[in-house]
């Protein structure tokens, strides 16, 4: 994330805020809440969805079980710092122990922001880069003629992060004879697998008047950030994405062994 | 992305819809059983009604290369528009694929 901070002090303070408990157990939203030194406010899941009733200040934080388009553009309406679907299975016990937070990336409370927090097997196919860049647009920042170019970086840093980091999937096996059929079928398998849609892919955008930061981090293994492409041959059938990456955006930063890349936007 | 099919005497044509990215490779089995059923000289790739192609969708455009091209087969991509033709531009697809702007 330190690419992401470039231009702002660190903050040792976690920033504190009130949380909307929206169909979120009791005693989880208190122990996120206990996590981010927060408050906790009960509300009614249809006044989440129209907006009817909220205090506008205390709205920082979002949580809900499941993420779907309308649900997110409902809760980015609320303009929250931080939106979390903690995803099928919430109230196992485990589920308030997985490292959805972000809480370290929440460390500077004078830049703004807002953070973006789905499970995999959501973000799949939920082209959350549009979402995102509406939302972008709709705070003022991010002028609509640039809009283009940062979707599509932004798309091709989630497709890493969800198909060769949570979905743990290689390209290489594209490169073999049929090996797209088995590229399909391998990617069919993982997004069955609830242990794997489950893991999170965050998105975490901030910006002051001379960048726009955003970071997309996934919970795979990580891959050797030395390999990632600047070039690559126009007949390669990946790792183009990369090359978008750097082509578009002001600076690509790939961190945390490959878990985490940083594209900044001059503004 | 969707995409319909018209047949002539001596072209398949597929027209793309919507938005060919990294979700779609289920999609590109469907077009890659449309090459290996053609009995056209021609395999025409219309994409101007579609609206987005990642690093992933280009990648596919290789692959139907490939398979038409093995099978004598020439494959033409009609008509990107917008952020299509953009990512078609920046990957330089145009020195392998024969590209109709």
């Amino acid at each position: 994330m330190d690419a992401a901070h470039h231009d702002s002090p660190a903050e040792p303070a976690l920033r504190g805020f009130s949380l909307l408990r929206d169909r979120v157990p009791t005693d989880m939203a208190a122990r996120v809440a206990s996590r981010f030194a927060g408050t906790v406010q009960d509300q009614r899941d249809d006044a989440v969805a129209t907006g009817r009733g909220l205090p506008e200040r205390a709205v920082e934080t979002l949580l809900m079980e499941r993420a779907d388009r309308d649900r997110l553009r409902a809760a980015f309406d609320r303009s929250p710092f931080l939106t979390v679907e903690l995803g099928e299975g919430a109230d196992e016990a485990a589920a308030p122990l997985d490292d959805w937070s972000g809480a370290p990336a929440a460390d500077d409370p004078g830049l703004p922001g807002f953070y973006l927090s789905l499970t995999t097997g959501t973000a799949y196919g939920l082209q959350c880069p549009v979402l995102v860049c509406d939302e972008l647009v709709r705070r003022g920042v991010l002028e609509p003629q640039r809009r283009s170019n940062v979707e599509l970086c932004l798309h091709e840093a989630v497709a890493n992060a969800i198909v060769h980091g949570n979905l743990g999937l290689s390209s290489a096996v594209k490169g073999e004879p049929g090996g797209y059929r088995r590229f399909s079928e391998m990617m069919r398998d993982r997004l069955g697998d609830p242990a794997v849609t489950r893991r999170r892919l965050d998105i975490f955008c901030r910006w002051n008047g001379r960048c726009i930061a955003i970071a997309v981090v996934d919970q795979g293994g990580g891959f050797d950030t030395a390999l990632a492409p600047a070039t690559t041959g126009n007949k390669a059938r990946s790792g183009r994405g990369f090359v978008f990456m750097r082509t578009l955006a002001s600076r690509v930063t790939v961190t945390d062994g490959g878990r985490c890349t940083v594209l900044q936007f001059d503004r | 992305m969707d995409f319909k099919t018209t047949n002539t005497v001596d072209a398949t044509e597929v027209w793309l819809t919507g938005r060919l990215e990294f979700t779609d490779h289920d999609r590109l089995r469907d077009i890659v059983e449309l090459v290996e059923q053609s009995r056209a000289r021609r395999f025409v790739i219309d994409m101007s009604k579609l609206d987005f192609i990642d690093s992933a969708g280009l990648g596919m455009l290789l692959i139907l290369q490939e398979e038409t091209e093995s099978r004598n087969i020439k494959m033409i991509v009609r008509h990107p528009l917008g952020d299509v033709k953009r990512s078609i531009e920046l990957a330089r697809l145009g020195e392998i694929i024969t590209i109709e702007f």
